[in-house]
């Protein structure tokens, strides 16, 4: 049996786990308990088919994107994998920028041939000239033509003064990465979603692929900002509300909520909690704000919300001076 | 035939499943030692939890004393915390209505890496 790994072939022996075999060629793999528990080693599967028992006890996500534990993987058949932290890079284009709110605006990035992602994954947009590389969600849906992003203007924010002025400058792509997508298999659970600022992003494209699919359960959507103005998708997001009954809206902003409907100034997390769909049986988004994803997440974990069903991609700010 | 091992009669894999969540949640909420537990990445966090539950309950986690004194020397943990986390496995297990005596040896399992975890 073949094992191809970053375009190398090795065989595997009987009885050889890839781990095993990785090692035994001169790889240079980290790996802590080898008995398929701590999950040090996790690699992913490109083409071939890996055994259940490698994939025992991982998270749904992690399953769905192939990747497997290698300690306890022993092939039936040809197997070609990858690290995990692999990701490819790609080539397009700022094709526009347009204002949608005194901070944010919308970025629409051509669509790079073979990209292939689920909407509220993200990427991380390079600058050629530079290296500069920031980390952006995706809000739009495959096969709606370009990438659409949203960004916010950061005070001495190097990219976000750069993007304005872009439009025809060609960019690079790496990714996506991350696991804030929907989730097709399970249509009638009630699902949450939150987020602060541009945090929106995701949870825009996760909505709007869980109403393409005919999403069934009852859906709640969170958005806190800082002011009135900066509900930069209120108006759109209320339209879908008014062709779905399903799609609940609540609003958190900091200031006057100048008396619009689903909108106050209690703070986000404590809306959630008492208006949000049920912990025991909600999936959740969430996106934004490193301290408001900690402790929801947290919240939510003890109130019975398994961690499986909680989607929330770790939000790293750039190191300072970079 | 062979006597069943702790980790047969504690119910195996499924087992650590089911108590994994009771015990995290225990470690989350407990002020003694909440704040090594309360990470970023909870999903990694979660997956610790489930290896020290994998080996107190004699599962098949191959771990040296090496490691556990490689992973927990820089935390710099005392009687104080390791009794703690003691008392969440117990009280885990006593929730979960696993008798008296396999909560002793799972006990047993967890006390011997006590030295390796103080680093002592």
């Amino acid at each position: 049996m073949q094992l191809e790994f970053a375009g190398k072939q090795y065989e595997l022996g009987t009885g050889e786990t890839v781990l095993e075999c990785l090692e035994r060629h001169g790889e240079q793999m980290v790996s802590s308990c080898r008995s398929g528990v701590c999950q040090c080693c996790l690699v992913r599967a490109t083409a071939g088919a890996v055994p259940r028992a490698a994939q025992q006890g991982l998270k749904q996500s992690w399953r769905e994107q192939g990747l497997f534990m290698p300690c306890v993987c022993r092939p039936e058949g040809d197997l070609a994998i990858e690290r995990s932290d692999a990701v490819q890079l790609f080539s397009s284009r700022v094709e526009s920028v347009q204002e949608l709110s005194p901070r944010v605006m919308r970025v629409r990035l051509t669509m790079p041939e073979g990209f292939r992602f689920a909407g509220g994954q993200f990427i991380q947009l390079v600058r050629p000239a530079d290296g500069l590389m920031r980390s952006y969600s995706i809000a739009s849906l495959p096969g709606e033509g370009a990438l659409q992003l949203h960004v916010s203007r950061q005070p001495g924010g190097i990219m976000s003064q750069w993007l304005p002025a872009a439009a025809g400058e060609p960019v690079q792509l790496r990714g996506p990465l991350g696991e804030c997508s929907y989730v097709t298999s399970e249509p009638e659970r009630p699902l949450l979603l939150a987020g602060t600022g541009t945090g929106l992003a995701p949870l825009y494209a996760v909505l709007r692929a869980a109403l393409r699919e005919g999403h069934a359960g009852p859906i709640h959507l969170f958005h806190g900002a800082a002011g009135i103005a900066e509900l930069y998708l209120w108006r759109e997001l209320q339209e879908l509300a008014e062709r779905h009954a399903n799609l609940s809206l609540s609003a958190s902003v900091a200031g006057d909520a100048a008396g619009e409907p689903g909108v106050s100034s209690r703070p986000l997390a404590e809306q959630v909690l008492s208006d949000g769909p049920s912990p025991k049986q909600l999936r959740a988004w969430l996106c934004g704000n490193p301290d408001f994803v900690r402790g929801l997440r947290k919240q939510l974990y003890l109130a019975g919300t398994p961690l499986e069903r909680i989607h929330a991609d770790p939000f790293i700010p750039p190191a300072a001076g970079h | 035939m062979n006597q069943p091992t702790l980790f047969e009669k504690l119910g195996g894999a499924a087992a650590v499943d089911a108590a994994v969540d009771i015990f995290y949640r225990k470690v989350l909420v407990d002020p003694r030692i909440c704040h090594f537990f309360d990470t970023v990445d909870m999903d990694r966090q979660r997956v610790k939890q489930k290896a020290f539950l994998t080996y107190a309950f004699g599962g098949p986690a191959s771990y040296s004393g090496r490691d556990m004194r490689a992973g927990h020397a820089h935390l710099k943990l005392t009687e104080e915390h390791f009794d703690a986390v003691m008392e969440n496995l117990g009280s885990t297990l006593k929730e979960l209505q696993v008798p008296e005596e396999l909560i002793a040896e799972a006990a047993k399992v967890a006390n011997s890496v006590k030295n390796d975890v103080l680093n002592r």
